[in-house]
């Protein structure tokens, strides 16, 4: 393997084929990798299989500009900010895309085992709910399982062998093709450390074939293995590198930004309908790149959101100008 | 305790946070999740229940928030935290058994404790797909009670809920999807369920024998017989034990002067 892992905003977005199955740093409104989805959506990207612990701005966004197919979890909405994921809720209604409910532990144990080489997962979340409705098994209904990346089964119930603890639920290793990654920190080899809660970014890395890190900064890579106790993953499970700050905006990051709450209810605002999703992306994505987009944001906006270094996020207390 | 306050002092929110917030004991581990049932945990962590742990689901655990985060991954969530992980360490805690009260909301809520937050109407033609259960189900499955703080329309409380979520205490028993009890179901792994729904109208508890939700208390203003009016299901109201205790005035010093000044989930009484 090159030692060079470097690619460009561009390339990484390049790297997500069409139909690829696709998962995400972050949880709801935090550390996602919005510059490379506004990448995806400006390359056209389509029939994409989502499969994510918890969903969020980011797939409202892939799912408003038609490049999703499949979407597997269990959450989409923007928190505060809006109430709902519009544009998964229009897609599901008109059949444009697939939607697999599983129960967030159960998407978090998909995963666990993913990354550690298990087929399955065992748990005892959930029973009794629809979630295990055999008619509500929509991959199943649309004849996609074919025990490939896709599991035979949505999930298997099973008495406990070994201590008679009654029913269990199996639940199919999260295959995936590619893990998005939004970090504060990525070492030149790859080391990734992130600061504040990881959520399930260590077991979404390791679960991927691919993992692409787009990183606030790119820094030597001698510099965290002094700390190899503070980093979250490892360099060789990461492929791809890239240095893209304020990546993750309009979602937070902790340490260096807080959510742009303004931005967020203001795309859920306007994405109810389709024609206002692609006036919404004809003025913040379309015909734009990552540095124009930040000017359209404007220093200003981008000072309001910056943590104050002490406490990781924004205070609410006004800053600046008086 | 301060002495209650009168009725122009408190809104609507400031009842439910602190009915809410009178269903933790201390010494508890609680799972939150984003909104008023936040504000009503930090509430009971500022009262009666100092020594509450908190667990948010983004992997904060026993954290102590001094500003009011926006939602479970919020970076204000880790202030002075015992650890900030992720999510398979508060899954893996919650299934453990560690938990003692979850407090989760929901758009639909059933006779039996059953919550819906994935669709209204049919599941295969939905007439709104909403957020999808998020850790719902998962909370309410692992901990020992749980609190469903909900909005009071007749539409919410049905008979049968549209898609069930969260399990109440008669569930269904796949793949014939018999209703059986939450019990039988859940064999070792049972550890309770749903302990209290506090609406907009009233507080609501549920029959040990036959899992069925009766009326606990109703809130000042509500008559039980209006409660019953509305539920699409036939409430019981023969156990009710009076209204539901007011906030205090040092509750509402709490919510809006430390937890919420800004009014981010609970909106201040205008003064006249």
């Amino acid at each position: 393997m090159s030692t060079d892992k470097r690619i460009t905003l561009q390339q990484a977005a390049e790297i997500i084929k069409d139909g690829s199955s696709l998962t995400f740093s972050g949880f709801t409104i935090w550390r996602r990798p919005m510059a490379i989805v506004f990448e995806l959506i400006r390359q056209h990207r389509k029939h994409l299989h989502l499969i994510e612990v918890n969903g969020g701005s980011h797939t409202e966004f892939l799912a408003g500009a038609g490049c999703v197919d499949i979407w597997e979890s269990c959450w989409v909405g923007h928190e505060l900010y809006g109430k709902y994921g519009a544009n998964i809720s229009r897609k599901v209604a008109d059949k444009q895309i697939i939607v697999e409910d599983y129960s967030h532990a159960e998407m978090m144990f998909r995963f666990a085992a993913a990354a550690s080489g298990a087929p399955f997962s065992v748990t005892q979340t959930s029973l009794g709910t629809d979630i295990h409705n055999p008619e509500y098994d929509m991959l199943g209904k649309a004849g996609l399982r074919d025990g490939k990346r896709i599991a035979k089964h949505k999930y298997q119930f099973t008495e406990d062998p070994f201590f008679g603890a009654g029913s269990q639920v199996l639940i199919p290793a999260a295959k995936v093709d590619i893990a998005v990654l939004c970090v504060q920190q990525v070492g030149e080899e790859g080391t990734v450390r992130v600061n504040g809660q990881y959520y399930s970014d260590p077991e979404v890395a390791r679960a991927a074939d691919i993992t692409i890190v787009m990183a606030e900064e790119i820094v030597p890579e001698e510099y965290l293995r002094r700390n190899a106790d503070q980093n979250t993953i490892v360099s060789f499970e990461v492929n791809h590198i890239l240095e893209c700050p304020f990546g993750a905006h309009p979602t937070g990051m902790f340490g260096r930004y807080d959510v742009d709450g303004s931005f967020l209810k203001d795309f859920y605002g306007r994405t109810r309908t389709q024609e206002g999703f692609n006036d919404f992306a004809n003025e913040w994505i379309h015909g734009q790149n990552h540095m124009s987009y930040l000017e359209k944001l404007g220093f200003p906006r981008m000072l309001k959101l910056k943590a104050n270094s002490a406490m990781n996020y924004a205070p609410r207390e006004k800053k600046g100008g008086k | 305790m301060s002495e209650y306050a009168k009725p122009e002092e408190y809104g609507l929110a400031d009842l439910l946070c602190s009915a809410a917030s009178r269903e933790v004991g201390d010494n508890e581990i609680v799972f939150a999740g984003t909104g008023l049932p936040m504000v009503a945990i930090m509430l009971a962590q500022n009262t009666h229940a100092p020594n509450l742990k908190l667990i948010f689901e983004a992997g904060t655990l026993d954290g102590r928030p001094p500003e009011l985060p926006t939602s479970v991954g919020d970076a204000r969530c880790e202030m002075g935290a015992s650890r900030a992980s992720g999510l398979y360490d508060a899954f893996s805690i919650a299934q453990r058994g560690y938990v003692d009260l979850g407090f989760l909301g929901g758009a639909e809520v059933d006779q039996y404790g059953n919550v819906n937050t994935t669709c209204i109407g049919d599941y295969l033609n939905p007439e709104l797909r909403l957020t999808g259960s998020g850790g719902n189900p998962d909370i309410n499955s692992f901990a020992k009670r749980t609190v469903f703080i909900m909005v009071h329309e007749k539409r919410r409380f049905v008979e049968n809920v549209s898609y069930i979520t969260s399990p109440g205490w008669r569930v269904k028993k796949w793949p014939g999807g018999d209703i059986v009890p939450r019990q039988q179901l859940y064999g070792a792994a049972f550890r309770g369920g749903p302990s209290a729904v506090i609406s907009t109208a009233g507080v609501f508890r549920f029959n040990e024998e036959s899992g069925l939700m009766y009326l606990d208390t109703y809130h000042p203003g509500k008559t039980p017989s209006e409660i019953r009016d509305l539920c699409q299901f036939d409430l019981d109201i023969s156990r009710v034990k009076g209204e539901t205790a007011v906030p205090t005035r040092e509750e509402l010093r709490i919510i809006h002067e430390v937890l919420d000044p800004d009014e981010i989930f609970i909106p201040k009484v205008k003064k006249p």
